[in-house]
């Protein structure tokens, strides 16, 4: 057991756990933060993304001891209320079906516009082509992107 | 005699419905009565003195968007203001006695019941609005959570009703509102959930967090039914967070603090399992016993004999197409939360079937089912696979074996290998022609299993035509005119665990018969879809068994993919190709899809488009509509072309979504749907029926593309090579 202290949504979170903990434990278990989902436990499915630098990161590929010092932000944290352009198009395209997948696949998403404002077809299949959605949201999500891409442009000018 | 499942889930729908009349303001919120001035006037409805409207959802939600369809059937005949109405999900009891999600039947069978529900407590506000102004109740109406007087505009909230409404009888026979006054029903309604969904807030069963909980993980026989020779489990005990190791009835338990403590536990446990016997379950040694028994007579479900005149068979073809196992790989793995206490046993789980689950629970903890309450929780896709209450039976062991709450999560291994499965099966079919090149005879065989899940069927039980009907939907309910028909099923043992998956006994079907039907077209030279058309001019209704077949609905959505796909259009290019399929799910909802593929040269297919022409009778929801058929779609997608499920020595090879391929973005098509305006005055469902046709639409486009007929699922890599 050891003391840890991770940013966590721009808050300092001490937590006391083994170093070996996947990050996705440390904020589903140890902080009760269940936004994060846990799909698949070894990086295929996309589930426990969550932000570093507006980068996605698999969480439970990253271990306590490796997230030490280092910042996050999950889906609890996007936005104050589902403001962020990837929520609303989110909600405006009404991609979710069970939901489950979808904290995972925005922050993809969110990644993905920061690298490319206007991504194409392409982009759009490389980015998020590692995460899986059973429900088959797809056709949805890659609209729901495109208007996120709109809003923040938008927004900027 | 054993229910049918599909009986079995109509019953369970139409039963539960039906107590909706039974309640009384005693009944569901009982507890709560004591409070300030309330309106129950049944289960379904209750509105508070300050005017919330809450509406209790029997129906698990899983991604069909159900809470939000069956909130607007009750919010529009309630005449409800949709901005305020929140949702109780309902939990078994006495008022529930039959919940349970599946058949596409959610819509449909609460379609009437909830009408009623809504209807009747928006009457008893009327009447009491009415009593108040002295006046008849025609001179006033309900619109946004108000009653209107007519004649002087004056209004009275639902919340200054509420004391008043509660006293008054519920009328057992409320008028219902005309299709044209709906405001909400048919209208594009955004989810309910959606914004707890976007921002994290949504709770599924594996998010279930109570006070001094441990977690679980269970290390598992690798074949079903394995003992364990020797469990070596002092450095499992030794991990930091360990609490207990229980050797249980599904395998090996580590109980720890926390998850990630249960998996490392589990990890260091040194299991010795017995090897499997030599005959263990091996899925190709089963493809060929299948293969086997689709050449017996089995049990005729449908006979059809040629009307007099018709012409010999000249010539026959005959195919065998093969249909593996497959996973459901829900994304929320199975999980389940019991706290099980010397007299009771609460329970927080995404499941299918509650009350099963219930009784499963009280049966296996000697409990009575009024001393198990559980809690529904959203599902993390469940797709059948949670109509089986397995988790819940471990989580109820644990936590009964460590006296404290116990979450039991699978790792998705777990969920991969010990699922249970779509089961593999084999159609024999065969068409005769006469002299003139005329279809004068269908005949198709499928050898395929029943499901295991529950208790196994006893000698008594009656094993008639209807059961058999069951099994193989999509074959004897085959839609098109064919003088001669002969339909049968024989049935298989599978050892190893299966139940009902998205769309249960279809797929294997019409997959089947509508790649064959177009083997018979394109072996006459014919159109595949002109050829479908044709054999669809008979009668316009037909009876299959139980099911009456409308071939005009086929007719209609097959001529409007034709139209709106360009079918006959201009050539397609090189290892391109356009397939067609069409289905009537279950003797309701009607699809045709036409699909467009191209082929790479190592054979690597890619669905470029499909256009879907759908009539699923009353749409409540348009959204909900086509999200269930881009969804049926790619759900389609992954059981054509990516992966399936094979067993050696008696275990499931896969572990995984990296050897269990599903669809992802890039496997996505350019989708285009038509919902066909329908006069049915009902919904049909929509969760199922999406998928069946898609699968043969493809493989008949890949045939179009490469000239190679695909009998046997998935696609297998270089089967299409150049």
């Amino acid at each position: 057991m050891r003391e840890i202290a991770i940013i966590v949504n721009g808050a300092k979170r001490v937590v006391h756990v083994e170093e070996d903990t996947p990050l996705v434990w440390v904020l589903r278990d140890t902080l009760s933060m269940t936004g994060t989902k846990f799909g698949c436990g070894i990086g295929v499915c996309g589930s426990c993304t969550v932000l570093e630098s507006g980068k996605a990161v698999r969480s439970c590929q990253i271990p306590a001891s490796e997230a030490k010092d280092r910042s996050f932000v999950t889906i609890e944290g996007l936005s104050p209320d589902a403001n962020h352009p990837c929520q609303r198009a989110w909600l405006e395209e009404d991609v979710a079906q069970c939901g489950f997948c979808q904290p995972g696949m925005i922050l993809t998403a969110c990644s993905l516009l920061r690298d490319h404002p206007a991504p194409t077809d392409e982009e759009i299949d490389t980015a998020m082509s590692d995460s899986v959605c059973r429900c088959g949201t797809y056709p949805r999500m890659r609209k729901a992107i495109r208007r996120a891409a709109t809003l923040m442009r938008e927004k900027k000018s | 005699m054993i229910a049918s499942r599909r009986a079995f889930l109509k019953t369970a729908a139409l039963s539960s419905a039906s107590l909706v009349i039974g309640f009384d303001s005693r009944g569901l919120f009982g507890a709560e009565k004591k409070e300030a001035a309330q309106f129950n006037p049944n289960g379904w409805v209750r509105i508070d003195g300050d005017g919330t409207v809450t509406l209790t959802i029997g129906k698990s939600e899983m991604g069909q968007g159900v809470r939000t369809s069956l909130a607007m059937i009750l919010a529009e005949e309630l005449e409800a203001d949709w901005s305020k109405i929140k949702l109780v999900q309902a939990s078994p009891g006495p008022d529930f006695k039959r919940l349970g999600t599946g058949g596409s039947f959610s819509l449909g069978g609460s379609w009437k019941p909830l009408r009623h529900a809504g209807a009747a407590a928006r009457e008893m506000l009327i009447a009491a609005a009415a009593a108040r102004w002295k006046v008849d109740r025609s001179a006033c109406t309900a619109a946004n959570g108000f009653v209107l007087r007519k004649e002087t505009s004056e209004r009275l909230g639902y919340a200054e009703l509420v004391a008043e409404a509660a006293k008054l009888p519920t009328p057992a026979d409320p008028p219902l509102k005309k299709a044209a006054d709906f405001r909400l029903l048919g209208k594009p309604t955004k989810r309910l959930d959606g914004h707890d969904i976007v921002t994290g807030a949504a709770h599924y069963g594996i998010d279930t967090k109570v006070p001094g909980m441990l977690y679980a993980s269970i290390e598992r026989p690798p074949w079903e039914g394995a003992k364990a020779k020797h469990s070596e489990n002092d450095k499992a005990s030794k991990v930091p967070g360990v609490k207990k190791i229980v050797p249980g009835t599904n395998g090996i338990a580590v109980v720890a603090e926390n998850t990630f403590a249960a998996l490392k536990g589990r990890a260091a446990l040194a299991v010795e399992w017995e090897d499997a016997p030599k005959d263990a379950f091996d899925s190709n040694t089963h493809t060929r016993r299948l293969e086997a028994a689709s050449r017996e007579s089995g049990f005729i479900t449908r006979q059809e004999e040629p009307p007099a005149g018709t012409g010999a068979v000249a010539r026959t073809i005959e195919a065998t197409y093969q249909y593996p196992f497959y996973a459901h790989a829900p994304l929320e793995v199975m999980n389940c939360t019991a706290d099980v206490r010397p007299d009771r046993c609460t329970i927080w789980v995404p499941t299918q079937a509650p009350n099963a689950l219930q009784e499963a629970v009280a049966d296996s903890l000697g409990l009575s089912v009024a001393q198990v309450e559980v809690n529904v929780t959203l599902i993390g896709g469940g797709f059948g696979r949670r109509l089986a209450v397995d988790y819940a039976l471990e989580a109820a062991e644990l936590s009964r074996a460590v006296k404290a709450p116990v979450q039991v999560l699978w790792t998705r291994a777990d969920d991969t290998k010990h699922g249970h499965f779509q089961a593999a099966s084999a159609h024999r079919l065969f068409a005769g022609l006469d002299a003139n090149d005329v279809l004068v005879s269908w005949q198709h065989t499928k050898a395929g299993s029943p499901h295991n899940l529950r208790r196994k069927a006893g000698p008594e039980a009656v094993r008639d035509a209807g059961y058999y009907q069951d099994l193989s939907w999509g074959v004897y309910d085959v839609p098109y005119a064919v003088p001669a028909i002969e339909t049968r099923y024989v049935s298989v043992d599978v050892p190893v665990k299966h139940g009902p998956w998205r769309s249960v006994f279809a797929p294997s079907s019409v997959f089947s018969r509508e790649a064959f039907l177009d083997e018979v077209a394109h072996e006459r030279g014919a159109d595949p879809l002109a050829f479908r058309l044709a054999l669809l001019n008979g009668d316009d209704e037909v009876k299959a068994g139980s099911l009456t077949i409308d071939r005009w609905r086929l007719r209609r959505v097959l001529e409007v993919v034709r139209e709106k796909s360009g079918w006959g259009g201009k050539e397609p290019a090189p290892r391109h190709g356009r397939g067609v399929a069409c289905n009537v799910y279950d003797g309701d909802t009607h699809i045709a899809y036409v699909a467009d593929v191209a082929v790479d040269p190592a054979g690597v297919v890619r669905v470029e488009r499909v256009v879907a022409a759908v009539d699923c009778g009353f749409v409540v929801n348009p959204i909900g509509a086509e999200q269930q058929i881009e969804g049926g779609i790619l759900w389609g997608i992954s059981s054509a072309l990516l992966g399936e499920i094979t067993f050696r020595n008696g275990a499931a090879q896969q572990s995984s979504y990296r050897d269990f391929q599903v669809a992802r973005m890039h496997d996505t098509p350019e989708i285009e749907i038509h919902i066909l305006p329908s006069e049915a005055p009902a919904p049909f469902g929509m969760g199922e029926p999406p998928v069946p046709p898609i699968v043969p639409a493809i493989m008949n486009a890949v045939f179009a593309a490469t000239g190679k007929r695909i009998r046997r699922l998935p696609i297998q890599a270089g089967e299409l090579k150049a």
